[in-house]
């Protein structure tokens, strides 16, 4: 079926959601709108200190206050659940198990310390105020630096020296590598905690049906599969009594990948109530415990030659995990940091070191590209290296770059790049950008006072990466499923494992299904986020593989279906199945329309009297294809990033930002600039104004959305994106860009920062995130703290 | 748990209701009139997904109480559909545009363009360039979009809003 790709009619086309009349209107079901009879909520109460023994919790006001149904303390949840536990057989991960409700020690600022179960949400919360509790202070790790110092205090007794992980990985000859430089060239980055913060925060309903010992869990979820099997055993409630379900999900950005000790909690006390129990937390809860993301410290050496070729690369990273594990463990983040950082550029050695701290802070959780730090570290190790050998961003990237011409080939890493197109999306991208002009414009802008920045970077994205790719990261790829059925009036339901969450997934798989099965998009129902119905998968919605994976799996199965109903239709209309074709639900014959059946007839047929159907025929409407990816791909894009510095106040102003994309052949256009210019706000976000700040003492800092910054409208550009679309010989040539503006954008605007630093004679910024404070400081207007 | 008798006319539709008086107007909608449309995002006054039109003027209803809604008129994001379910203009602009993601942060946007367009409709001044858009939009966060797609919506939504005399320049 090589280069089979039925592209026609739909696919391709900026077709409308099918989702938006559902979100516009205000009839979706996310959780927080789900509202069952006799439905009582929860409220969690959460550790004060960051690190601290629990002497004594008394709970007896809480229970006395009317409306008060339940108060869970850690030992009464304990005593009808298990610890979690994330641990794997990876040698080397020290993975601590953990009681849903602390039971002893408390080891960060919102460790849910008794759950308060009531019939609305205001008593709960005035229950929980009434909660006394004791701790005797421990002192809290807070860095990865304090929590790998000599005499720390642990957190945990099986995490000897609070090392998560530790590991050590050569590639090459990395010794001879540095023995040839001409310039050893170093770089380090210090990555300040940011959050995923989707504009719906976690929550789940669970309802226990007493007759049957049925429960369901409703719930805000990337992947429902797996959230069902990992809780089935923390809650001991056998996996074929229990059905997990999402309905709309109000972004998730990789939190809601994993399971949570809330969502245990939450279903363990509607089993023990015998009811349902609505959590959803709010964004105080939310900032301060859900998690997050990115804080990592990198060392960076490169051994280059005079004319800027690199030779090879020493990494060291620390990674701070916070307290507790949750799902992937943090060695699917170090593996996907060291086997990505190579990117799309020639490397001949590398060695690659890493450190997962345990500190108290909530947990590091995904977020967008979670190993977007390895972009982040080497683009702007690109440019130092071009500013120390005297030549240009663009020249450094042309030198070292892998074209298409170079392909197949290895990274160093072990991963075969084929069909990867950075270098070309690169070159692009400069034909797009006269550097000569952006250099002359800056001078100019220098003379009157102002001071402008430009930066690029170049990266592939794993999207879905390849069998290679995951197993050098140490994380199943998976193959993934799609049942389809052929209705009995020929309409179509497709059953899908992804949890889509403003992916457009039921827009984009039905223009596929459309295509591939000649019927009406109208005439197509995507069922997602129920594991009663939808075939399994570990995955869920998240790594950017749906446009690869879903898309294949609907595909198959859309050819399968119709070379039955083809098949069938030959024998009705007595024509040779290649002179058939299908086209708004009706099979003909090509060059006479006359001679035709609807599909309608043929599965009524199939589904009511299979037995009168043509002899020898499969007249099975159904059919469940697994997709193997087809060795799987990369995704690929280049950014150049303008910006000005207000040197008075500091501010950082994006005046232009220019992409150019290669994700293959695009479903949807407008569904892919969304995911581009999404993903690209969220990193610039996370550079210049998201801090998940923590104080010394283990306090956290950022519990508002007056403290903790999402960009907003103003603070954004209006972002020119340009489309290549590379076609490969796969049956399905797309790929994803979920996370790639994530990835990418952070290392062209700090590219951007450093050039306008550069400017004026000032260091390159070593510590993210850069707020106008950071940036009067690096300009030397104001004194570093 | 204090109470208090109040009306109030929801999308059109006139009601005497018993709150407590501690309820927000948000938990009122949501929860004891089930009108589920208007979201909670941070109920802090920040992410702007709770918006609702008070009065004719864009509010949010998390950081007030239901007892002030008492005798006023509120349009949630139920009341703008025709009844037969075609949508308004303004989720028809957006729907053309793409302008949304996962869809949490959308009814917040909407009642906020929508009164953007019904001030226009009156005849007032409102700014309609793209970088004016973006400011009046600053009081609703989306985290999915990058906002642009919403401006190109917004700006369509207000081209067809009645007359031009609020352009700025």
């Amino acid at each position: 079926m090589a280069g089979g790709s039925a592209i026609s009619g739909l696919v391709g086309a900026r077709v409308h959601r099918k989702e938006d009349r559902t979100i516009l209107t205000g009839t979706g079901r996310y959780i927080d709108d789900v509202q069952e009879r006799g439905m009582l909520h929860c409220h969690f109460l959460r550790s004060t200190v960051a690190h601290g023994r629990i002497t004594s919790i008394d709970v007896s006001a809480a229970r006395e206050v009317e409306g008060v149904v339940r108060v869970f303390t850690g030992a009464d949840m304990s005593a009808i659940t298990e610890d979690l536990s994330f641990a794997q057989p990876i040698p080397g991960l020290n993975s601590p198990s953990y009681p849903a409700i602390a039971r002893d020690v408390v080891r960060f600022v919102g460790e849910p310390v008794a759950l308060v179960v009531a019939e609305s949400r205001y008593i709960a919360e005035d229950a929980a105020a009434l909660i006394e509790i004791e701790y005797d202070l421990l002192e809290p790790v807070m860095s990865t630096a304090a929590g790998l110092a000599e005499g720390a205090t642990q957190l945990f007794d099986d995490v000897p020296g609070n090392v998560v992980h530790t590991d050590e990985q050569l590639f090459g000859d990395i010794e001879a590598a540095f023995a040839q430089a001409d310039h050893v060239v170093t770089q380090s980055l210090d990555q300040h905690r940011w959050a995923c913060n989707p504009m719906e925060t976690r929550g789940g309903v669970a309802t226990y049906e007493t007759g049957s010992g049925q429960l369901t869990y409703e719930a805000s979820t990337q992947t429902t599969h797996t959230l069902r099997f990992l809780l089935a055993g923390w809650i001991r409630h056998p996996i074929h009594q229990f059905r997990v379900t999402a309905n709309n999900i109000g972004g998730g950005f990789g939190l809601k990948f994993s399971a949570y000790r809330e969502d245990v909690a939450v279903c363990a006390a509607a089993k023990a109530i015998g009811g349902t129990v609505k959590w959803v937390e709010d964004r105080n809860e939310h900032l301060v415990a859900a998690g997050a993301a990115r804080e990592e410290q990198l060392t960076l050496e490169a051994a280059v030659k005079a004319d800027g070729t690199l030779l090879g690369l020493r990494v060291t990273m620390k990674l701070d995990a916070g307290a507790y594990p949750i799902n992937p463990p943090a060695t699917v983040y170090a593996g996907l940091v060291r086997t990505t950082l190579p990117g799309p550029y020639k490397l001949p050695a590398y060695q690659f070191r890493h450190h997962i701290v345990a500190t108290n802070k909530a947990s590091y959780i995904s977020l967008r590209g979670p190993w977007a730090v390895e972009t982040l570290v080497r683009e702007r190790l690109m440019d130092k290296i071009a500013h120390t050998c005297g030549i240009s961003p663009v020249e450094v990237r042309n030198r070292n770059l892998i074209t298409l011409d170079d392909q197949p080939t290895k990274m160093i890493t072990n991963v075969t790049l084929e069909n990867v197109t950075a270098a070309e999306t690169f070159q692009k991208l400069v034909e797009m950008v006269d550097l000569d002009a952006v250099r002359r414009e800056q001078e100019a802008a220098r003379a009157e006072g102002r001071l402008l920045g430009f930066g690029v970077g170049t990266f592939i994205e794993p999207a879905p990466g390849t069998q290679e790719f995951w197993a050098a990261v140490g994380f199943p790829f998976g193959s993934e499923p799609c049942r389809i059925r052929i209705e009995i009036d020929g309409k179509v339901t497709a059953f899908t494992p992804q949890t889509p969450h403003g992916q457009s997934h039921e827009t984009t798989l039905s223009q596929l299904i459309a295509d591939e099965l000649g019927v009406g998009f109208d005439d197509i129902r995507i069922v997602y986020g129920d594991t009663d119905a939808t075939p399994f998968s570990m995955l869920g919605t998240g790594g950017s593989r749906a446009a690869t994976m879903a898309s294949g799996a609907v595909v198959y199965g859309s050819r399968e279906l119709r070379k039955r109903l083809l098949e069938i239709a030959s024998h009705i209309l007595e024509a040779s199945v290649d002179d058939l074709d299908i086209a708004d639900g009706v099979v003909s014959v090509k060059g006479a329309p006359g001679a035709s059946v609807p599909i309608a007839q043929i599965a009524m047929g199939c589904w009511l009297a299979p037995e009168q159907m043509p002899p020898g025929t499969n007249t099975e409407m159904e059919f469940v294809a697994n997709y193997d990816g087809e060795g799987g791909g990369f995704s690929q894009a280049s950014h150049a990033c303008w910006i000005e510095v207000d040197q008075q106040t500091g501010k950082i102003e994006i005046k232009r930002f220019l992409v150019v994309e290669d994700c293959g052949k695009m479903i949807n256009p407008a569904v892919v600039e969304g995911q581009v210019i999404g993903g690209i706000a969220m990193g610039v976000g996370g550079m210049l104004l998201e801090h998940s700040a923590y104080a010394d003492d283990g306090q956290y800092l950022a519990a508002t959305f007056m403290d903790y910054l999402m960009p907003s409208a103003p603070e954004l550009p209006e972002i020119e994106i340009e489309h290549l679309e590379f076609e490969s010989d796969k049956v399905v040539g797309s790929r994803g860009v979920g996370e790639g503006g994530t990835v990418l954008a952070p290392a062209a605007l700090l590219n951007a920062i450093d050039d306008a630093l550069a400017q004026v004679g000032r260091e390159r910024v070593t510590e993210t995130p850069v707020t106008p404070t950071r940036m009067l400081e690096l300009l030397g207007v104001i004194e570093k703290e | 748990m204090k109470t208090r008798e109040i009306t109030v006319t929801v999308n059109g539709r006139k009601r005497t209701v018993t709150v407590e008086v501690r309820r927000t107007l948000a938990d009122f909608l949501r929860e004891d009139l089930g009108l589920t449309a208007t979201h909670l995002g941070c109920e802090h006054g920040v992410c702007g997904a709770c918006t609702v039109v008070v009065d004719g003027h864009t509010e949010r209803s998390c950081t007030q109480l239901a007892v002030q809604a008492d005798g006023r008129e509120i349009t949630t994001v139920e009341g703008l559909a025709g009844p037969d379910g075609e949508l308004h203009p303004v989720q028809q602009a957006l729907r053309d545009n793409h302008s949304f993601q996962c869809g949490f942060c959308t009814p917040g946007f909407v009642m906020s363009i929508y009164g953007m367009c019904e001030e226009k409709k009156a005849g007032r001044s409102v700014p309609c360039s793209r970088a004016a858009i973006r400011e009046e939009l600053s009081g609703n966060i989306c985290r999915c979009t990058g906002y642009q797609s919403i401006v190109d919506g917004a700006e369509a939504a207000l081209a067809g809003a009645g007359s031009d005399t609020g352009k700025d320049a």
